[in-house]
């Protein structure tokens, strides 16, 4: 495959319109907004910042496996990845975000192109044995189109970052350039993210956002509905 | 005649690779650096609860259970202490906590733990806890505080029979706030993980965190913001008892008294998680003690008594 047509898919899979439901998720910044702990800009970018790095550590590494293992074939492995990262998130509605995505993503990337390993994974999460998180099926998208590793780790955190920064724009009082000025700059620090993440077992998966999973709790447990988390 | 004690190792946990230097002073695992406890708890022929086993190595101590819950006088209650201070440099521990079919106990520690400043190595600690069918335990140590450059790490597995429950609660100040100039997130590391299983080895959960202040600030917002003092409460029970725990819990964050609690469910139905953020130990231990106390009603029927003053 060309790199011509890599960088297509790659851009195509990052693009806010593909259809795996990223914009019906604030990853818990609509209640950020409701108790006042993000207000403006400055807030927004050390909230954002956070979700950033809390991803790097865990979905980055579950990814980078799957990556990893999709491309030596190694299903188990996929499975291993899923099966780790579902048992590492603590969060109710994370769990269900990253399942729900996952599974849009098995069903897009098997209308997309053939994939044996991709169309196994369909069929366990259909049938509840594996729970189809959505860094391991980014993993896999991602290796089946030929894109590498570390371009395949950038639009992970692009994902995440982007996710929280579009749904900023209909909860927090700021404008289109904040939320720019914040994704170009957060671009520096994902590199050094992934070379941590890169050289990281399963096992050393971590995170330690407390005052993000009390927000996700609050979120959990109100009322307020304009974002699914 | 009592067992060899378990090596701890973390030599091969990513984080702590820089902190691998044998110390100068007294080398890694010595004796009275490498305690050992074992507790197993168990009913008696005539149906009370007991510890049946204690099997110890300095410098941890266990003292004699006493049954002293107002509101539970059946539950034998004990303190865990240790002989030699705070953890230091080079030190390693093993912790582990049986509780047989049925049976019951209550395990806290006599003071906060210290964990003392470190130049070449770390501190680490494995906790192993089983709880049999029908059993139930609350664990509710003091908090542990960090010094400047402390390194500590824990792993602590949960093997709990699906029928059986366990509370297990953690708390860790940022620092010691008025030592000198203050020495609020000035550790080096700190690396906690606790994960649930079953006793047939199905894995259910497994919470990793590491904080390392000097790579990301804890006091950054979503971290710790300007909160202080962290607790991580696991509960492990039966379905039935989750939703109805859940459902009685209220989370908030009180900007004006500092405190903020979170709930959700654990992975795989393994049961709940019960996070608090304050700056205020008290008000800390006070909303553990309400979490524990709705847990303990729910699965024994009875509350938790009022805390003792002095603690």
């Amino acid at each position: 495959m060309s790199t011509f047509t890599k960088t297509m898919h790659l851009l195509q899979f990052t693009d806010s319109t593909f259809p795996v439901g990223t914009f019906s998720f604030s990853n818990g910044l609509e209640t950020a907004a409701f108790e006042q702990v993000v207000h403006d800009a400055e807030t927004l970018r050390e909230f954002v910042g956070s979700q950033a790095l809390q991803a790097a550590f865990s979905d980055g590494v579950a990814a980078i496996h799957a990556h990893r293992a999709y491309l030596k074939g190694d299903y188990d492995g996929v499975a291993e990845a899923d099966r780790a990262l579902l048992a590492f998130k603590m969060n109710a509605e994370a769990r269900l975000m990253l399942q729900r995505m996952g599974k849009k993503l098995a069903e897009l990337s098997s209308h997309l192109f053939e994939s044996q390993l991709i169309s196994r994974w369909l069929d366990d999460i259909r049938a509840e044995r594996v729970p189809g998180t959505y860094p391991v099926g980014q993993g896999m998208a991602y290796a089946a189109a030929g894109v590498s590793e570390q371009e395949m780790f950038c639009a992970h955190q692009y994902g995440v970052i982007n996710m929280v920064l579009s749904a900023a724009l209909r909860c927090v009082r700021v404008s289109h350039y904040d939320t720019q000025k914040i994704l170009f700059d957060l671009a520096g620090v994902a590199q050094r993210y992934y070379e941590e993440a890169s050289t990281m077992e399963l096992k050393d998966m971590n995170a330690f956002f407390p005052q993000l999973d009390i927000l996700a709790s609050l979120h959990e447990k109100g009322n307020m509905r304009m974002f699914m988390n | 005649m009592t067992a060899s004690v378990p090596e701890v190792d973390f030599a091969s946990a990513h984080e702590m690779q820089p902190y691998l230097r044998e110390p100068d002073a007294m080398y890694v695992g010595a004796p009275g650096k490498h305690g050992y406890l074992k507790l197993r708890f168990a009913l008696d022929p005539d149906g009370k609860s007991i510890l049946r086993e204690i099997d110890r190595r300095v410098p941890l101590i266990a003292q004699q259970e006493l049954y002293f819950d107002k509101e539970m006088p059946e539950m034998p209650c004990l303190y865990i202490l240790s002989s030699g201070g705070p953890n230091v440099d080079g030190d390693r521990y093993q912790q582990d906590i049986i509780v047989e079919k049925d049976a019951f106990g209550w395990v806290s520690t006599g003071a906060a733990t210290k964990l003392a400043e470190m130049k070449y190595n770390y501190s680490g600690m494995v906790q192993n806890i089983v709880l049999e069918e029908g059993a139930y335990l609350e664990f509710m140590p003091e908090p542990v505080f960090p010094c400047r450059h402390t390194r500590f790490i824990c792993d602590t597995r949960l093997t709990v029979h699906p029928t059986a429950t366990v509370f297990y609660s953690e708390i860790y100040m940022g620092g010691r706030k008025y030592y000198g100039e203050g020495e609020m997130f000035d550790y080096d590391i700190l690396s906690v993980c606790s994960h649930g299983e079953r006793p047939d080895g199905t894995q259910l959960f497994r919470e990793k965190f590491v904080i390392d202040p000097s790579k990301n600030d804890p006091r950054r917002l979503g971290v710790m913001g300007r909160f202080e003092i962290f607790a991580n409460v696991i509960v492990m029970t039966p379905a039935e008892n989750i939703e109805r725990i859940y459902a009685a819990v209220t989370p908030g964050i009180d900007r004006l008294a500092m405190i903020a609690t979170g709930i959700t469910t654990l992975p795989n139905d393994a049961g709940l998680l019960f996070k608090v953020l304050g700056t205020d130990t008290g008000r800390v231990k006070q909303k553990i003690r309400d979490f524990c106390s709705l847990v303990r009603q729910t699965v024994k029927g009875k509350p938790l008594p009022e805390e003792f003053p002095w603690r």
